[in-house]
């Protein structure tokens, strides 16, 4: 009992304190003795110092809540992923957030259309600050066999990608492995750069994020199975340009 | 097959699938006949240009495009016939400059008997009439031919785009002649899709089908209650 007494007079965390605590695993340190025992608010100081960054990217890295962009099979494996046998939960994606302005982390699974590019667009733009995309499958990624006249090639040329998870579709475990890649990238984030990495420029939402050299060097004159290309055409009619087809 | 590409058979047009091949069970030479053919040839002669079984037991008729209104309503309507369901409607391009063949099928609820009417359209004067007024589902399956082949049709009440996007203006993509992945660039595909509001994609109307939902007022107190049912609420007014 007289121990106890000598502690609860003693500031914890004043100078030449702190060398009795113990060390946690972000540099930071227990309010509690060696000795004293018990759990913790059965003895001493019940308050622990650690860093600002650590507690804050633990924070955020163990309770990502996805918003689901399921367009096609990658997003059967997504709910595979969710459902009993993966359990995203244990990863701290406890539930699927399908409102953008709750959700961390968007996971594009599926292959995107031109024609759903501004829906993708306007999600992301919807999130809160700070958040992640997993680019999740191949079609998402690059556009996979999908090298048409319809299809985006890689979300990453409308929103910026944090991870991209090969795999046509990709399994449960390839996901949970994305999932955790975004976790070990939060883990190195530091506030101090925290302006720089979220930065956004709001006349930015809405256009594509990467530039036209860039997107125009995605699609190269290869894996293109009927050797089609932008200048070729079989019959040339009088009604492909007609004016009545390029509709505004 | 001498074809170096996939590409040259595309450009070698259709097979000859039409031939009678006894070996792959082609078409048969003789066709049995079919009641509506007969009664169909019976009223509108050379109109009707060719009858053939496809698949088996799959009755196409080839039509005179000009007289196409004619022969569907005349399906539809004479008691005899009565095709009351579009089971379907596309288009087809063979390629090489074929016509472009549009597809009409056919189901008789009341005879349980189907039938195929294609129409074969050149590329310089893709134009039909519209089968709307006679059945309504025609409606988006013709904007959808639209889309993708650029077949107009004369009467449709709203001949727009319905699958791509509402700017896009590259042509009809199922095309033997479009290019594959289209006739802009990427970066300029990119820069149209993300320029189009979503709702640019809808009409006034369908955007007010999706706005809130319109509180109906009650009933008034004199008139009996018709047994739906009404909101506890609007009573209380």
């Amino acid at each position: 009992m007289g121990m106890k007494e000598t502690e609860s007079t003693t500031p914890i965390d004043a100078p030449g304190a702190p060398q009795a605590g113990t060390p946690l695993p972000g540099g930071g340190t227990s309010a509690r003795p060696e000795g004293s025992g018990g759990l913790f608010g059965s003895g001493g100081p019940t308050f622990l110092t650690t860093r600002l960054d650590w507690v804050i990217n633990w924070s955020r890295r163990n309770s990502l809540w996805p918003m689901p962009f399921g367009t096609a099979c990658c997003a059967i494996e997504m709910m595979a992923s969710a459902a009993s046998n993966y359990d995203l939960a244990r990863f701290g994606m406890e539930r699927m957030s399908f409102s953008p302005r709750q959700a961390d982390v968007l996971i594009c699974a599926g292959r995107v259309p031109y024609k759903l590019a501004p829906v993708l667009r306007r999600i992301y733009d919807q999130m809160m600050q700070p958040k992640w995309v997993i680019s999740m499958g191949a079609c998402a990624s690059s556009g996979g066999i999908f090298d048409n006249y319809s299809m985006v090639q890689g979300i990453d040329t409308i929103v910026p990608v944090d991870v991209y998870i090969p795999g046509c579709p990709p399994r449960p475990e390839g996901l949970i492995y994305g999932l955790m890649m975004v976790q070990e990238k939060i883990r190195e984030e530091r506030l101090s750069d925290h302006t720089v990495n979220r930065a956004e420029d709001p006349l930015a939402a809405g256009h594509p994020r990467a530039s036209a050299p860039e997107i125009e060097g995605l699609t190269g004159p290869f894996g293109n199975s009927t050797r089609q290309n932008r200048l070729s055409g079989l019959v040339r009619t009088s009604r492909i340009s007609r004016p009545d087809d390029r509709r505004p | 097959m001498t074809d170096d590409t996939p590409f040259d058979a595309v450009a070698a047009g259709p097979r000859p699938s039409d031939a009678h091949d006894p070996e792959l069970g082609g078409h048969p030479a003789e066709v049995p006949d079919h009641p509506s053919v007969t009664a169909l040839r019976a009223t509108f002669g050379d109109a009707i240009r060719a009858h053939q079984l496809h698949a088996g037991d799959e009755n196409v008729v080839f039509v005179d495009p000009a007289a196409l209104y004619a022969v569907l309503e005349f399906l539809q309507q004479d008691p005899d016939q009565r095709y009351d369901y579009l089971l379907d409607l596309t288009a087809v391009d063979y390629g090489a400059g074929t016509p472009i063949q549009v597809v009409y099928q056919l189901w008789s609820l009341g005879f349980h008997r189907m039938l195929r009417v294609k129409v074969e359209l050149p590329l310089d004067a893709l134009e039909v009439d519209s089968v709307e007024p006679l059945w309504k589902t025609a409606d988006w399956l013709e904007r959808e031919v639209w889309d993708l082949f650029g077949v107009t049709f004369r009467g449709h009440p709203d001949l727009r785009r319905i699958l791509m996007p509402a700017n896009y203006a590259e042509g009809h993509p199922l095309r033997k002649d479009f290019p594959l992945r289209g006739r802009f660039s990427r970066a300029e595909q990119t820069r149209r899709a993300l320029a189009l509001e979503v709702d640019d994609n809808y009409t006034v109307l369908e955007r007010e089908l999706g706005a809130e939902p319109q509180i109906v007022p009650a009933a008034p107190a004199g008139e009996p209650d018709d047994g739906r049912g009404s909101d506890d609420t609007m009573k209380g007014e």
